[in-house]
């Protein structure tokens, strides 16, 4: 038996936390060993989150992609590399480079991006590259690049556990980001005079340690900056040296927060919080030099994300806080590797290495760089923009490669028409099945987390490394090797001629220093020269890593010097504005999504682990239990939510955390998973502006009850089909699959034993049983002592089935007599074993009996007195004295 | 005038009948060491066996050494005098007296009717054949151990009595059919799904069945033997006829002495009947308009009546009876109702394959009725639940798979 451990990255959120990575073997096989947190990695210290945590029970072959696949035939790389490159030739030669796009993603690694984006800008000649890095971050990285001149984040972790002050705006960290948030709570915890603010129109689990909950009307985040800004410079707290000396545009951005939120009562209104509670935080932010403002998703997807992003940077620049300890605007990315993306320029509005397009002599400076033969010259388009050219008919070959668009794109049947009118869509994937694997014409093979080997950038610009442990599955290839093989394929050989990712990072690298002479904030110049050893044994670092700063880079701005053509950093006056969407009699609901704390975005992966359905089965809208009533709902049942764009089937869960008028409903189930709980499929294509980033946090939306509605749990030893279900949803399990579903109407036994009988590999012998009490219907399918299905119904919508049942599934496991009848109630009991029953008038049993003649009742008469057995019609007694003469018998042998 | 026993120092106490209730409360009465002379008369020539157990001895699952209730012998060496084989002819109350069919006359100072009941014979054409017989008393089953094999027995009725001969019968090698009226067996006991797995199990054993069926005559050869069994639609040819229909409580002696009976001996509840100083238990008493053929009550009787005869107070009263069935590998259960009036609610659990089958009746949060077929553990968990009219409105989630469900999830 031998061990090998490899220190990686959690493939998950951007809080990039350290993994050991364990596989024991012998000669024969190899088993995964659950994960631990590597106590070295300074983002996480050997913390892990439940998700992380789960890792070794998602490395799975299930539904594995292993070979590639042309038109839906197995085929080889050559063949599918050679159909690409072919079309790819012909579309660009025809129609232009923009009828090629890449749509990648923040879970592939720098790396893998860095290829794409040179293949696509410097070889193919289209900026058409964009990632589901534009769902999360857009915003955020332009608002960091209109303030600083660049895209940086200026804070790091151990700033939000020193500063004073934390400002949580529009982020559920607890779930999102769970080890940072135990970080936050460990400091508050030592630090109890730390105070914690959260901003959330929900109240969600992340506001158990807020010292301040603001409720606030969804979207109206930057009016509570706004009046912040100008209450600091009525309260005279300005950072009067700071603004002159190093910034821009104060005195505008100024008045405009004056003209957007003049006084106290007008800002709380807008917001829809009390007076009170806006004022408190007004006084604590005056009065905390150490105060960090930690923003996500609820700032940056919005119509008006970078102008949120924008307003809550200036109360940063107002006060000089940033670039000190415990102090900054600190925007916290939701994908592993959403920031390598932005380093190496992978996405539409970028150019490469944090420069853009428009940056001057940037196109020039990157051209002769790489030697590009076929450089772009514009942006190309953003991901909303870029599928609705695909439903023009302007693109004709996209590349999608480790997302999922028709799950997390706004407007899903917007998306659906886009591939589908895509003269050639390419998928690389891990999985067979996803959502959008369905509209691949050709299906690559792609390496998973374990198998993987590069760089990924953490929320506070750590680079870490992923390590591969395990080889590649079946065919599987890295992207960045497929996308080498297609550029080669291309005719562009020598460069993308790479031996491994260190050879890619250290160009990377390059690139990052070529001509920079301190002018762009991205430099990892250090690593230009890397060597295979020396990448293997990359410890995790903060960028930028030049020769000046080799050990790399804690905190930026410390020098107050910023990356605008002058050095200054910029106000920017801020409108605030509410979501486009406002609501109507016919939509009159208020829809916002998320993240729930044990999924991981389309569950490709989390939705491999068992105890990771735990937490939360099934799919759920969130509503005030005023609304509920109104619109007779009860908890858990079925409820219709619609909005203009499309429908979803969810299970209600009624709960004040949600405000009144307003629905929340989870991001992560997928068509695999349910039949209709897509949320993305109600949100309009709604964008900013500037970053092109979707409103996806918000929709109008309206909601109908699903009445008379039986409700199921089924456990079935093979996968079904259940079409003639309203609902169905598949609950991963250890065994067998698990689905939780709902008829649209009264089911009959009858008719369930005719339907899954006929659906069953085997003829089935059927226990039922039913209780009028409860409205409970309750089927088990056996055959040959083995269980293949399990049905409970019931009109109540609380039936879900227990581990203990789904363990009845393993095929090793042949059913006891007490355990047919435990297959109905859903768990086993401890029933005192009696034996055969001897007394029918008494209920004893042979072990019973046997027991009483251990302990000394040594003739029929004292184990009467014992047992009662025997003592109402006697006619058991011979058997008694049989057993008891037998039992002596043996005592004496 | 004359007593052929001597006198006594004690009270005497006489038991007409040693069958299970009189020979049982003899030798109680003699156990607890009551102020009495016992005398106990018994018509046939066994007494104190366990009648409940004929069937296990026709089917030869027991000896008859295992057939003992009581042990007679050890009883007569104590002082209880016990006379077998011959009957209680005449009563005279007035007198206090019992005259047995041998002239022997007895005086009494207490006096116990405990004569028992014996099987209907059902009014039929042709029943009065010596091939028609009850399955009663231990001559009935010496008759039928001693049949020679491979007859074809008819049973009538498929009530627990019949079921029992039938499948004794059955093991003995002789070829059985039952006949039943109603649409299933026991149909006083069970319902129609439990009865079907009964009937199967009971087919396994090889007896035959024929349901919603009444003979209409028994056709006789001319020798006087029943041959033939007629029914509406067939003829059966058969070699003996058992007749089960149902038992009469026998009640001759008590009518003749004028003792007040309705369908058997009125008693109140100290067991006592019109006359002073006379007593009925048993299967020939009737209480509250109800006749006894379980043994539980009876045993509940004697209780009583102990107490009464020792001049202390107590008082007898009805309860709830499971039903059984004595047949092996037979596991039946039923107690209450059995099937649903309005208001009823009914829970069942069936797993036919493995012929595991539950129902319980509840009304108004008590469970009112329960049959078990298969795995009947719970059984007298449910029997206490119904006697003690416990509240179960809070296990009505788990009630039907059992106490350890209920006591676990109350936990």
């Amino acid at each position: 038996m031998s061990v090998t451990t490899v220190q990686t990255t959690c493939p998950y959120c951007g809080v990039g936390c350290g993994v050991n990575l364990s596989c024991s073997s012998n000669a024969t096989n190899s088993t995964i060993t659950p994960v631990t947190g590597d106590q070295q990695h300074p983002a996480n210290f050997g913390r892990l989150c439940v998700k992380g945590s789960s890792l070794a029970q998602t490395i799975t072959s299930d539904d594995r992609l292993i070979v590639p696949s042309v038109y839906g035939e197995a085929s080889t790389w050559d063949n599918a590399t050679d159909i690409i490159s072919q079309k790819i030739q012909e579309v660009t030669t025809k129609y232009g480079p923009d009828a090629f796009a890449f749509y990648l993603s923040g879970q592939i690694l720098t790396e893998d991006y860095y290829v794409a984006n040179k293949l696509a800008k410097g070889y193919i000649g289209t900026a058409n590259v964009d990632t589901n890095s534009r769902l999360c971050m857009a915003s955020a990285v332009v608002g960091y690049k209109r303030a600083f001149g660049s895209d940086t984040v200026p804070c790091n972790y151990e700033d939000l556990e020193c500063c004073d002050l934390l400002i949580m705006v529009g982020s559920n960290a607890a779930w999102t980001h769970p080890v940072l948030y135990q970080r936050i709570v460990a400091a508050k915890a030592q630090r109890p005079h730390m105070k914690v603010v959260v901003i959330d129109p929900r109240r969600t689990a992340t506001c158990d340690i807020a010292d301040l909950h603001l409720a606030i009307t969804p979207g109206s985040d930057a009016a509570i900056f706004s009046y912040l800004l100008q209450a600091t410079g009525k309260k005279g707290f300005l950072d009067q040296d700071f603004i002159a000396s190093h910034t821009d545009g104060f005195d505008s951005a100024l008045a405009q927060a004056k003209a957007s939120t003049p006084d106290l009562s007008s800002a709380a209104k807008f917001c829809g919080v009390t007076e009170d509670d806006l004022a408190l935080l007004c006084d604590w932010w005056c009065d905390t030099d150490k105060s960090v403002t930690f923003y996500s998703q609820g700032v940056n997807q919005s119509s008006s994300g970078v102008d949120k992003c924008n307003a809550i940077i200036n109360c940063h620049l107002a006060t000089g806080r940033l670039g000190k300890p415990g102090t900054g605007p600190f925007s916290i990315t939701g994908q592993p590797n959403a920031m390598g993306g932005r380093e190496v320029g992978g996405l539409a509005n970028q150019l490469a290495a944090h420069m853009d397009f428009a940056t001057l002599g940037a196109q020039d400076l990157v051209q002769r760089f790489w030697q590009a033969p076929n450089m772009a010259t514009e942006n190309g388009l953003k991901a909303v923009d870029m599928f609705q050219a695909m439903e023009e008919g302007k693109i004709k070959v996209i590349w999608i490669m480790s997302t999922n668009p028709m799950v997390s794109l706004p407007n899903t049947s917007q998306v659906k028409r886009a591939l589908e009118k895509c003269e050639l869509v390419i998928v690389s994937d891990i999985k067979a099945h996803t959502d959008t694997t369905k509209y691949a014409d050709i299906l690559l093979p792609a390496t998973g987390w374990s198998e993987k080997d590069g760089t990924v950038t953490n929320s506070e610009r750590r680079i870490s490394r992923q390590r591969g442990l395990l080889s590649p599955l079946g065919e599987a290839k890295h992207d960045w090797q497929a996308i080498c093989e297609v550029a080669k394929k291309l005719g562009h050989h020598d460069a993308f001629d790479y031996s491994g990712p260190h050879q890619i990072f250290a160009e990377h690298a390059a690139l990052s220093a070529f001509e920079n002479n301190g002018q762009r904030d991205f430099n990892i110049g250090a690593f230009q020269d890397i060597t295979k050893t020396e990448y293997d044994a990359l410890l995790p670092i903060q960028w930028p890593v030049t020769q000046s700063s080799p050990e790399g880079t804690a905190r930026m701005f410390v020098d107050k010097h910023f990356f605008t053509p002058n050095g200054r950093a910029k106000f920017i006056p801020i409108e605030p504005k509410l979501p486009v969407a406002n609501t109507t009699d016919q939509y009159p609901f208020t829809l916002n999504t998320g993240r729930v704390r044990d999924q991981w975005h389309t569950m490709t992966r989390t939705g491999d682990a068992a105890s990771l359905s735990q937490h939360i089965a099934q799919p759920y809208v969130e509503i005030h239990p005023d609304d509920a009533k109104k619109h007779d709902i009860c908890d858990k049942t079925l409820v219709k939510v619609y909005s203009a764009k499309g429908q979803t089937l969810l299970k209600a869960k009624v709960t004040e955390a949600t405000a009144p008028g307003s629905l929340f409903v989870p991001i992560h189930w997928t068509q695999q998973f349910a039949n209709a709980s897509i949320v993305s499929a109600l949100i309009p294509p709604v964008v900013d502006a500037l970053s092109g980033q979707p409103e996806s946090k918000h929709a109008r939306a309206a909601l109908e009850p699903i009445k008379n509605a039986t409700y199921g749990s089924l456990i079935s030893d093979t996968q079904l089909q259940l079409d003639d279900c309203l609902y169905w949803c598949k609950v991963t399990s250890d065994y067998g699959h698990r689905y939780e579903v709902a008829w649209p109407e009264t089911v009959s036994i009858e008719s369930l034993k005719q339907t899954f009988g006929a659906r069953s590999s085997a003829p089935l012998q059927w226990l039922e049983y039913t209780n009028p009490f409860n409205s409970q219907i309750r089927l088990a399918g056996i055959h040959d002592n083995q269980l293949k299905i399990v049905i409970y119904l019931s009109e109540a919508p609380d039936v879900s089935t227990t581990d203990w049942l789904v363990s009845k599934l393993s095929p090793t496991q042949s059913l006891s007599d007490s355990e047919r009848m435990a297959l109905l109630v859903g768990q086993p009991v401890d029933v005192e074993d009696k034996g055969e029953i001897v007394c029918s008038c008494y209920q004893v049993g042979t072990k019973q009996i046997s027991q009483a003649i251990k302990e000394g009742a040594k003739t029929a008469e004292a184990l009467g007195a014992k047992l009662k057995c025997g003592t109402n019609c006697g006619s058991c007694l011979p058997e008694l004295k049989a057993i008891v003469s037998s039992n002596l018998e043996e005592a004496k042998s | 005038m004359v007593s052929t026993y001597e006198a006594s120092s004690q009270p005497n106490l006489v038991i007409v009948g040693g069958g299970m209730a009189g020979s049982k409360l003899a030798h109680d009465v003699h156990a607890l060491g009551l102020n009495y002379q016992v005398t106990l008369i018994s018509e046939e020539e066994q007494v104190g066996y366990n009648r409940i157990m004929l069937s296990a001895l026709l089917a030869k699952d027991i000896s008859k050494e295992d057939m003992p209730l009581v042990d007679v012998t050890k009883m007569a060496n104590a002082g209880v005098r016990v006379v077998a084989g011959d009957p209680a002819v005449i009563l005279d109350v007035n007198l206090r007296t019992i005259t047995l069919a041998s002239g022997t006359q007895i005086q009494y100072d207490k006096l116990v009717l405990a004569t028992g009941s014996r099987s209907s014979i059902l009014p039929l054409e042709g029943s009065d054949a010596k091939n028609v017989i009850g399955f009663r008393n231990w001559q009935d089953t010496e008759m039928l151990t001693e049949l020679c094999s491979s007859l074809h027995v008819s049973v009538i009725g498929g009530g627990l009595l019949g079921l029992e001969a039938a499948v004794g019968l059955a093991k003995k090698g002789h070829k059985v059919t039952v006949y039943h009226r109603s649409e299933w067996l026991l149909n006083r006991q069970l319902d129609s799904t439990a009865a079907h797995l009964l009937q199967a199990k009971l087919e396994s054993y090889g007896v035959d069945f024929k349901l919603s069926t009444s003979p209409n005559r028994l056709l006789q050869d001319g020798s006087g033997e029943v041959v033939a069994i007629e029914c509406d639609d067939h003829t059966q040819p058969t070699d003996l006829v058992v007749m089960a229909a149902g038992i009469t409580p026998e009640i001759t002696l008590a009518e003749r002495a004028g003792i007040a009976t309705s369908r058997a001996i009125t008693v109140d509840p100290q067991m006592r009947t019109s006359h002073t100083d006379v007593y009925a238990l048993g299967e020939c008493c009737e209480f509250e308009s109800q006749t006894f053929g379980l043994v539980a009550p009876i045993w509940d009787q004697i209780k009583v009546l102990l107490q009464v005869l020792n001049d202390k107070t107590s008082t007898f009263q009805i309860e709830a009876v499971p039903t059984k069935l004595k047949v092996s590998g037979v596991d039946l259960f039923s107690v209450g109702k059995i099937s649903p009036d309005t208001g009823d609610v009914c829970i069942c659990y069936t797993d036919i394959s493995t012929n595991h089958y539950r129902k319980l009746m509840v009304n108004d949060g008590q469970l009112v009725g329960a049959i078990l077929y298969g795995n009947v553990a719970d059984g007298s968990w449910y029997f206490q639940l119904i006697q003690n009219k416990t509240d179960v409105s809070c296990w009505l989630d788990t009630l039907i798979f059992g106490e350890a469900y209920c006591r676990q999830n109350a936990a």
